[in-house]
Parts: C-alpha cells; structure tokens; sequence
C-alpha cells in the first residue's frame, strides 16, 4: 500500500509553461516551513527536468512524482 | 555596507570589463536624449532612470571614481560614485535587469551606443558581489544540473513523448512518424523548449518533410545568459553542443527562441574561441527553407481573421531574421497586417530578457507592454505570431490585460495547423 503524503501547501500550476512551474515552486517554497511539503501539479511536461534539477541544485528534495493521465504531481519538501 | 573584499572584487571587475567598447560608448554619449523617446519602458513609466543614456550613466559614474583622475579628485563635481553607494547599487540593480535587452535604443541613437553592453559590465559587476537577480540563477543552476543528471528525468520525459507521436501520426497521416532521441547520426539535432508546445508542432514539420533528425534531450532557453553570467550560460550551452556530437549531427536547429539562437551562433563562439562543427540554424528560418524548397506544403487562405505578426527583438533586431517569418505568414494568408511600426523600429514586447520568468517584475512588464498592445489594437487583428517564447508568454499576459481579443502562436503552431497533408 503506498503512504499518503501530507502535504502544507498545494500549488496549481497547470497550464502553466516552463520554466514557470518552476518559478511558482521556488517562489512559495519558503511559504511552508523546513519540513515543510509542497503538492504541485502541473502539465507542462517540461516540468519534469525542470522542477527535480530545480530542488537538487537549492539543496530541496522531491519526494516523488506522479503521472496521473495528464497532471504530473511532485511532492517538493524544504530541506533549508 | 558592503565589506573590503567585494568591494575590491566589484572594482577588479569593472577594471577587467573597460576596453575600447566600453570606453567610447562612455565617451560619446552627446546626452541628445534620442534613446529616451525609443525605450518602451521610459516612454511608459516616465521615470528618468530607465532612459538608456542613465543606465549608461550608473557605469560613468563608477568609472570616474577609479578609473579617471578628475573623477578621483573631485568627486562630487565629476558625479563620481563609490561603488558601495547604496543607492546607486539598487538603481544599477534595477535598471540592469529590468532591461530587456530589446536594442531598440541603439538603433535610434546617433553614435550606435549599445546599451545592452553596458549592462552587461552592470550584469558582471552585481554578479562579483552576489547581487545578481535570484530567480535567473536558480533556473540558471537547475539548467545546469539537468545536464549533470538526465537520469533524473530522462524515464518519464521520453514515456510523455511516446504518448505524444500518435497525435504527429494522424495529423500527416504518415503511420511511421515519431519523435526520434538520441539517434545517431542523424542530420538534424533540433533543441525545443520544455513543454511539448515547442515539440509537437516542430515534429510535425520535420516528419512532414522527411528531415532526418533528432530531438535533444535538453532546452533552447539559456537563463545564464539572462543572468549575465558567461561562465553558466557556456556550461548550458555546451549540453547540447556535446549532445551534437556525440550525435555526430550536420545541423543544430534551435527552436523560436531569440536569445538561445543568438547563445549558439554567435555568443558560443565568442565564449569558446571554438567554432561548433555544425551548422546553427534558426527554426524559423528552417521552415521559410522548407517552404521554398517544396518539403512541405501550406494552405492558402484557411480563414479571412486577420493575422498580423510581431518582430522578437532577439529574432529580428538582435537576430536578424525580419523577411523569413513573413514569407511564412504570406504563403498562408493574404491577410497579413503590419504592425506600425515594424522591423528594426519595432516596439519591445516588455517581456524579453527573461523579465517573463521574474515574478517581482510581472507589475512592470505588463504595464510596459501597453505600446505593443496599442500597436497589436490598430491592426484588429485576431492571430498574432511571434517567434519568440518569451515575447509569447507576454503577449498571453497583454491579451489578458488590456482585452486584445486575439489569438497567440508561435509560426511552428501556425504552420503545422495549416499544413498540407
């Protein structure tokens, strides 16, 4: 059975093109504490390279991402 | 207060960046004014320290303190700056990445001075003291760890292509047509942006007309070129040249984007001292090529909506490509409709120089597009093209603001709507 992740903030970002999915994530990432889980949903597929290279180079994490049909789900949780 | 050691890192580098460039657009500005009434952004805000010829002076002013006797004797009458003036530092700040690098001021001024130079001294100074622009530098970084680690995407971003080739197959009707990655020796590497906006329509046209290519693992867009910082924009930039050859590709083709065209063909070099071994070309000039050539045909005429077209600063001012896009546009419709005025003289978009993907300059791009929208207004038309992603997302956030009632596309996305098949 896979664990639920709770998350402290929830960010629609579809529709959106890149690279600003990646902007509104880094934008609101010091909105949820250290700890802290951001849930983003977005649709441009560029957001796949985009938001993972985003969080390892500012020392962030992505728990896990999901393709469900067309909205890809990353769960980003603040490291610092 | 900024400590000893920046201070001395910011003049060392003001001291590395004056050369003979430097120094005679410092020199000959006659302060005629010329460049005020040509910026989009002075001629909308009315506020003096976006004219050209003041970003230039910010520079001036720290060139007198150090580098100019006068200036070092006498200060406050030759306006000489420490380069720890706080204000002085926010207004370069300010100034330097609010500009969108459009160059329109130096076609009206009457020595060429290029203000984008300027800046770019401006850009390579704030970066010594680690006051660059925060969100350019970190999508300047995640850029570049996506070239250190594709495996962090490669899986997923290659399964969302696959669903996309069915898509490409009924529109050409052509059962083998695909979304090719990593084929070797192909003739053709082409570097899309992220999303599939910039994949799908582009593949459309190639499958179409039997190109022989590839598709690059990376994006077009190079953020350390916004930020002004030559050593990351080299590093994105070489992604894809080592993709190129480890591909053993003849041609690049970038994809409609101004800046990632210019990056490739004419700064990489420049950067480098090494010429690519393949040719760059521009997509929009790929597909004007296509065209003449007969690889791929148009309809004439889908609809009687007028379509007018605007001129990216970095594709035709920048880029010089100002006759492809519209031979396009002519060989689908007869219902092109100039913007006035065009070409050379043609009114920034207010959203270039990465200024689209700087949230706390979203305020300021939109209310300084207002020129553009007046101009887009006067056509009535209801497509616009521009090939240009930036100049797009903001011609998205214009439309939505000031009601322009009208269609944005990109010509890869008007051309494969209305190819022949």
């Amino acid at each position: 059975m896979t664990e639920e992740i709770k998350a402290d903030m929830e960010l629609d970002l579809k529709g959106l093109l890149c690279p600003l999915p990646m902007v509104r994530v880094s934008q609101n990432i010091t909105k949820v504490p250290v700890g802290g889980i951001i849930k983003a949903v977005a649709t441009d597929p560029g957001s796949l390279a985009d938001i993972p290279s985003w969080a390892k180079s500012t020392g962030n994490e992505v728990l896990k991402t999901e393709k469900v049909e067309k909205d890809l789900i990353f769960y980003i949780k603040r490291l610092k | 207060m900024l400590d000893i050691e920046k201070k001395e890192l910011m003049i060392q580098t003001l001291k590395n960046k004056v050369n003979k460039q430097l120094l005679y657009y410092l020199d000959v500005c006659a302060r005629c004014a010329i460049c005020r009434d040509a910026c989009h952004q002075y001629k909308v805000t009315r506020d003096p320290k976006y004219i050209p010829a003041y970003r230039a002076e910010l520079i001036r002013r720290l060139y007198k303190k150090y580098f100019s006797v006068l200036g070092k004797l006498f200060p406050k009458i030759y306006e000489a700056k420490d380069i720890d003036d706080e204000f002085l530092l926010s207004e370069l700040y300010q100034v330097t990445y609010a500009c969108t690098g459009c160059r329109r001021c130096m076609y009206y001024c009457p020595f060429s001075i290029d203000t984008l130079h300027i800046l770019s001294v401006a850009k390579a100074i704030l970066l010594s003291a680690g006051m660059e622009n925060q969100i350019l530098r970190e999508l300047s970084d995640a850029a570049i760890m996506k070239g250190e680690n594709i495996e962090l995407f490669k899986d997923i971003f290659v399964t969302m292509l696959k669903e996309s080739e069915p898509e490409i197959r009924e529109k050409i009707k052509d059962k083998n047509a695909q979304i090719p990655i990593d084929k070797k020796n192909a003739d053709v590497l082409y570097v899309a942006l992220s999303g599939m906006h910039s994949i799908l329509p582009a593949a459309i046209i190639f499958d179409k007309a039997k190109i022989n290519w590839t598709l690059s693992m990376f994006e077009a867009a190079n953020y350390g070129y916004f930020l002004g910082d030559s050593q990351k924009a080299k590093t994105i930039a070489d992604r894809i040249v080592s993709e190129a050859k480890r591909l053993n590709v003849k041609e690049v083709i970038i994809t409609e984007c101004g800046h990632a065209y210019r990056v490739m063909n004419f700064f990489y070099e420049a950067w480098t001292g090494q010429k690519p071994p393949f040719k760059v070309s521009a997509l929009i000039d790929s597909i004007s090529r296509y065209i003449k050539d007969g690889l791929i045909e148009v309809n004439k005429n889908p609809s009687s909506e007028i379509v007018t077209y605007h001129d990216p600063c970095q594709v035709g001012r920048n880029g010089g490509f100002f006759e492809e896009p519209r031979y396009v546009i002519n060989a689908i419709t007869d219902n092109f409709r100039e913007l006035t005025p065009n070409r050379t003289k043609s009114w920034c978009c207010g959203g270039g120089g990465g200024l689209v993907a700087i949230p706390e300059m979203d305020e300021f791009r939109i209310k300084t597009g207002e020129i553009k929208a007046n101009q887009i207004k006067e056509t009535e038309a209801r497509i616009i093209i521009s090939p240009c992603e930036n100049c797009r997302l903001q011609l998205d956030s214009l439309n939505e603001k000031y009601g322009m009632d009208i269609k944005v596309k990109s010509m890869m996305e008007f051309v494969a709507e209305n190819l022949k098949v």
